[in-house]
């Protein structure tokens, strides 16, 4: 009986002491025909299949957070600093989304100056989920006045972002 | 003993109480998703038993002569339908030796229905998984599985150790749901393998072809009427059970499972009291000897009980070198057989396996072995005492290089053969088949071996095509397994060449 108990507390405490590694489902066995399909053909079961309900979180590169504390798209949220990278960055807020440029004046017009704020929305990959609001200030007697930028300016940073977003994932797409 | 379990007290407080004070995690919510796999495969069969031989009468022989003693013993085991019947026999105070064609008579040639089957076919095999995963804000992630399968084997397969079905019907396969935790491990329940029944085994190389010997071949095969023929060992199912598995620790990781009862699903097969070897509840019954093996066709064996299985394995990586080890041990109670009048007689040895078995994996490289034995048979059942233990080996090796992969297995068990201890219903005793000279009546082992090469293509993740070859053999010098042809055919073989392509989403 005193050996079926130290039998007992043995792995019990080596539960309780040690920090183990939790076992992930894909290594163990099966003879589900589907699951070993998968795994013999390079593909991870828990990627597969259609997701009916819920939220299919396999695909982090469209619809999920991004690496290192990004609560929004990465791919959108790479692509806005990258696209206004131009620009001296002031702050960057990953959780919210935000990014706001310093002023920058272009070498060609000292006499005008930049600045810009990009919201990136959501989690998704879409058309609609950046917005960058340019603003716009000109050299006059010394003083820096604002002046509306071009309306269309708004929307060219938009599809420069969206584009550049494309490209990223592409990239990461066709190298796995 | 008071010292014992305080400090079991203490040490189980201390695991979960951390559990407790596990800050909130990041809860999601339950996704649920649904997969399959179609697999379609043209086979070249070249079996033993597949052309009768017309001419010959129930119960009598090509030549015209009763039926010899080994052939009544397989025709006892194959009147399951009849237990108390399936141990006809007439003593000579030695052993019981079937002398006359008494007893159950539907023989192994059926009533006269013969039929030459031809060498070609084409399979299809779809399944359906439904698949739930979650995670709690406690930390545990959780899910389930329902897989349904349209690939029943006629006669042959006994779901859930009851019924069967035709070949296109959907039934349910594995059903279970797991809760894991990084500290505590994971627990399953439902139907599901055991720990040493295929979660946790090493030295099974089956990644090339459809599994090589343990792959679809044996949907291409058919089984002769009173015999079984052709096909591979059986498993221990899917019955229903709970499983622990633990975390990995240093590369070690243990699990243990248990099954109160042999049948899949639970309260299998018992409408009432007098259920006999259908009843996965039933710890007593008539006619539990001759249910130990259960021929095509008719109720599953449900003689285990309170079955389970522990199991140790080692994963790590030795200059490059990645190994893969398990230890393990598989156990049983089993069903008391109480046909004779006013007593329950223990007539089973306890299930009782030793595994050991290991792989090795260098660059694309993988060759494993794997060791069985003790005490079971080729349903991994329980055997009726006295009978002779059980072996099995299995080697194997794969190579892949790119989208192709390459490999082999082999196989070769050894277990009691066809003439089993018996149960006398009137003396309440085991007793031997002895051998009977000239009737074909050794008292053999059964070899049954099988050797298999295959290789597959990646088209694409998910979808491949493959091309394999099965040679399985069973082989029990004086045996007659096919008693429908003349003389005694004491080795059947099956030769299986497949083609085709699998698809899994």
């Amino acid at each position: 009986m005193r050996h079926l108990f130290l039998l007992l507390i043995l792995p019990i405490t080596l539960i309780a002491c040690s920090s183990g590694r939790l076992v992930g489902n894909e290594e163990y066995g099966t003879d589900n025909a589907r699951e070993r399909i998968l795994r013999e053909s390079g593909r991870n079961p828990r990627d597969a299949g259609f997701v009916i309900f819920g939220t299919d979180r396999s695909q982090p590169d469209t619809s999920a957070a991004g690496p290192g504390g990004v609560s929004v798209n990465a791919y959108l949220w790479r692509a806005t600093l990258e696209t206004l990278s131009f620009m001296p960055l002031a702050s960057a807020d990953p959780a919210g989304g935000v990014i706001i440029t310093d002023w920058y004046s272009p070498p060609s017009a000292e006499s005008e100056r930049f600045k810009a704020q990009a919201y990136v929305l959501g989690r998704q990959l879409r058309s609609d989920g950046v917005r960058v609001q340019v603003f716009r200030q000109i050299l006059r007697n010394g003083q820096w006045i604002d002046q509306p930028a071009s309306t269309s300016t708004n929307s060219e940073m938009e599809d420069r972002v969206l584009a550049r977003a494309r490209e990223l994932r592409s990239q990461i797409t066709a190298a796995r | 003993m008071r010292k014992i379990l305080l400090g079991t007290t203490a040490v189980v407080s201390a695991a979960f109480g951390a559990a407790v004070m596990t800050p909130a995690a990041a809860q999601d919510a339950p996704t649920v998703r649904i997969g399959g796999s179609i697999q379609a495969y043209y086979g070249y069969i070249n079996q033993s038993g597949q052309q009768a031989s017309p001419g010959n009468t129930p119960g009598v022989q090509f030549n015209n002569t009763p039926l010899s003693g080994n052939q009544q013993a397989q025709t006892a085991f194959s009147a399951i339908t009849n237990p108390i019947g399936a141990a006809v026999g007439v003593s000579n105070g030695v052993g019981v030796v079937n002398v006359t064609n008494v007893g159950p008579t539907a023989v192994a040639n059926q009533g006269g229905n013969f039929a030459r089957l031809g060498k070609h076919d084409i399979i299809t095999l779809p399944a359906i998984s439904v698949i739930v995963s979650g995670k709690s804000a406690l930390g545990f992630t959780y899910g389930g599985q329902v897989d349904i399968g349209f690939n029943q084997q006629e006669g042959n397969l006994s779901l859930d150790g009851r019924v069967f079905q035709g070949r296109g019907s959907a039934a349910a396969d594995e059903a279970y749901l797991f809760v894991a935790h990084p500290r505590f491990g994971q627990i399953r329940a439902g139907d599901e393998d055991g720990v040493m029944g295929g979660l946790m085994n090493s030295g099974f190389i089956t990644n090339f072809g459809t599994g090589g010997v343990y792959g679809v071949w044996e949907n291409f095969q058919t089984r002769q009427t009173g015999n079984r023929t052709q096909t591979g060992a059986g498993n221990l199912g899917d019955n229903t059970k709970i499983i622990y598995m633990s975390p990995q620790f240093f590369g070690f990781d243990f699990g243990l499972s248990f099954a109160p009862n042999g049948g899949g699903f639970g309260q299998t097969g018992c409408p009432s009291d007098a259920a006999t070897s259908g009843c996965d509840r039933a710890y007593a019954f008539r006619g539990a000897t001759a249910s130990q093996v259960t021929p095509a066709g008719a109720i599953g064996p449900i003689v285990r009980r309170n079955e389970y299985q522990v199991a140790l394995r080692y994963r790590g990586t030795f200059a490059g070198v990645g190994v893969a080890a398990t230890a393990g041990y598989i156990g049983s109670g089993n069903a008391l057989d109480m046909t004779e009048s006013g007593a329950q007689r223990r007539t089973f040895s306890n299930l009782s396996v030793y595994q050991i078995g290991a792989q090795l994996s260098y660059l694309g490289l993988t060759v494993g072995a794997n060791y069985q034995v003790g005490d079971f048979n080729f349903l991994y059942s329980p055997s009726v005492r006295g009978d002779r233990d059980g072996q099995s080996l299995n080697v194997g090796a794969s190579y892949t290089a790119g989208p192709i992969t390459v490999g082999a297995n082999y196989v070769n068990n050894l277990w009691e053969g066809g003439a089993r201890s018996s149960f006398n219903s009137v003396t309440g005793g085991l007793t031997r088949a002895v051998a009977v000279a000239g009737v074909g009546n050794n008292l053999a082992r059964e070899r049954r071996w099988g050797l298999s090469f295959g290789a597959n293509y990646r088209l694409a993740p998910g979808l491949d095509v493959i091309a394999e070859y099965v040679h399985h053999s069973r082989r029990e010098q004086g045996r007659d397994y096919d008693a429908v042809r003349a003389g005694i055919q004491s080795r059947v073989n099956a030769n299986v060449f497949i083609v085709g392509s699998r698809l899994a989403f």
